[in-house]
């Protein structure tokens, strides 16, 4: 290292000492901000709606949506009574600016539970490592205020990827990638393969979690989790694993009883070795028959693009894996959604100029589909597509740069 | 924000970036949707590695190092560094300043690394990192997927002609 780097890497140790990174909720400061802003005319610095690069949708009990997003460093909240053509008064969440974790993979997590009860989650990195950590905020107020937010764990690795899950019982379960165990390896100088999947429950509609662990470990570091409930109403997760050779597949971990994982079911035999981040996870669904339904992206030595298979056996076993889509337009950011015997999956496309939603369902629980259609496109850029359901109807939640948020209503198999 | 700690934090980067800038240092550049063909005119007939990491991918960061000692060790090393992630400036200029790479060609996207960011690099590229783009003169590309192995990019190199 030369003098200038030495003297480089120690003003930047000492600044980033004493930056927002160790105190996740303030604003970026404001030296390294408005030097980078100096560059970036074009980009968009407001914490509006117009400005999110992510958002996730929910349904309250009434059949309001409620939608948080990220923009500028922020996450806000609001909610729409009209099917989201417009919005009440955005809260904001939290502001960390720089910190915010919210690219590629990581997004603000929002539930609203029976009692209108408010949760949201989001990961923000916290220190020069550049370690993360959950951070939750509620509101008992129907959204006009929400409490300060607080990192879900204490534990000093990174934690990123926080899921919501709300049980039809009204236990919450967040479920999130932690680094622990791999903090743990390095501290005693031995090698340890990815992250750990872990969890905790809050009964008091997310002002206190309790019951936190690491369920599963050796998990890929950088690709969301999909969580859902089987049909004994036990979390299901299915996550991209790091097997012992080195492979990103994904598997389907049932956590029977609190805590008590069973061991995770390899969900195909893709074989993507890779020693970096995908940055692309999956999505899972269940039908109330207990058909587990995933859909999930690799680049693996036995097949690559979007696939989709489902199982009958409570996950132990998988149908062999079907290709979704034109596996000449990158398919993927797949979002499965089941309601009754109708399972809804739709994924993104892009042909070089344009990005598109497409779309196909299954009247019989996932044994047969339709064609494929196109829901959606745009011209810029363009949020995940995410499914949701009021009850009745089962939505397309859709957010892009030049057409703002849509919500589509879905038409039935 | 306590104001005196604002001053401070300030200050801290204006003694940052006159410290890099006075020595041969290159400042970070914004990576929009035409960057990438200004870096391969820039570069053109020429070797060139570019190099695409994240600061939020760990593999990345345990790589990084393993560049800056390339560049140690071949000083003419025809290295463009490309950062994906939304992340603060202070910190990725540490990371760069910490693995040796303070005078690497170095650009930073300032927004999500979308499909059309991605498209304007490779159009097959679904997003997985880190990777590194081996170009010869004559513009043939050659992509590694994960970490690269530097005793396979100096073999290229030298096929290449590429200087020491």
């Amino acid at each position: 290292m030369s003098i200038s780097e030495r003297i480089a890497a120690t003003v930047g140790a000492l600044l980033l000492a004493g930056s927002a990174l160790a105190q996740p909720v303030p604003a970026a400061p404001a030296s390294a901000a408005m030097h980078h802003e100096g560059h970036r005319a074009a980009a968009c610095a407001s914490p509006a709606l117009a400005c999110a690069n992510a958002a996730s949708a929910v349904f309250d009990a009434r059949g309001a949506l409620w939608l948080a997003w990220a923009a500028a460093g922020s996450v806000s909240v609001a909610r729409s009574t009209d099917a989201g053509l417009t919005f009440g008064p955005a809260s904001v969440v939290g502001s960390p600016g720089v910190a915010l974790d919210a690219g590629s993979d990581a997004r603000p997590q929002i539930v609203v539970d029976a009692r209108g009860r408010i949760v949201v989650a989001y990961s923000a990195f916290k220190d020069q490592a550049w370690n993360a950590q959950v951070l939750v905020a509620t509101s008992t107020d129907g959204g006009a205020s929400f409490s300060a937010p607080r990192s879900l764990s204490r534990d000093a690795a990174s934690q990123r990827f926080p899921v919501l899950a709300l049980r039809s019982d009204g236990r919450l379960l967040a479920m999130w990638i932690d680094k622990r165990t791999a903090a743990a390896a390095r501290r005693k100088g031995v090698p340890h393969a990815g992250a750990a999947l872990a969890s905790a429950w809050s009964d008091d509609g997310g002002e206190s979690f309790s019951a936190e662990r690491v369920v599963q470990d050796h998990s890929c570091e950088c690709c969301r989790l999909a969580v859902a409930f089987d049909a004994q109403r036990h979390p299901v997760v299915l996550y991209r694993s790091l097997f012992a050779d080195g492979e990103r597949d994904h598997a389907l971990l049932t956590i029977a009883e609190e805590g008590e994982a069973q061991a995770p079911a390899r969900v195909a035999e893709d074989h993507w070795v890779i020693d970096g981040c995908p940055h692309h996870g999956p999505s899972l669904a269940v039908s109330p028959d207990g058909t587990l339904h995933a859909a999930w992206f690799t680049l693996g030595r036995s097949r690559q693009g979007l696939f989709q298979a489902r199982s009958t056996d409570g996950g132990a076993t998988f149908t062999s894996p079907q290709r979704v889509g034109d596996a000449a337009q990158q398919p993927g950011r797949p979002a499965v959604y089941a309601q009754g015997r109708a399972v809804w999956l739709v994924w993104k496309e892009f042909d070089g100029q344009r990005i598109f939603i497409k779309e196909r369902r299954s009247a019989d629980a996932g044994q047969t589909w339709s064609a494929d259609r196109v829901l959606a496109a745009t011209a810029n850029s363009a949020d995940h597509p995410q499914l949701i359901g009021d009850g009745r109807r089962v939505y397309l939640s859709w957010l892009t740069r030049d057409e703002g948020y849509r919500l589509m209503p879905l038409e039935a198999p | 924000m306590n104001p005196i700690c604002t001053l401070l934090r300030a200050g801290a980067f204006v003694l940052l970036v006159a410290l890099t800038g006075a020595a041969d240092a290159a400042p970070e550049r914004i990576f929009e949707r035409d960057s990438y063909a200004q870096i391969r005119a820039s570069h053109a007939g020429r070797a060139l590695v570019v190099h695409l990491w994240g600061m939020t991918c760990g593999p990345c960061l345990v790589e990084l190092p393993q560049w800056g000692a390339l560049l140690r060790k071949r000083s003419e090393l025809p290295l463009v560094l490309i950062q994906v992630d939304p992340s603060a400036p202070a910190a990725r200029t540490q990371r760069l300043a910490a693995a040796g790479l303070t005078r690497a060609e170095n650009w930073s996207a300032a927004s999500e690394f979308d499909e059309f960011l991605r498209a304007s690099i490779d159009p097959a590229w679904p997003g997985d990192m880190p990777r590194t783009l081996l170009i010869s003169p004559s513009g043939e590309v050659k992509t590694i997927r994960g970490p690269a192995r530097l005793a396979e990019v100096e073999r290229w190199l030298d096929g290449v002609g590429a200087a020491h």
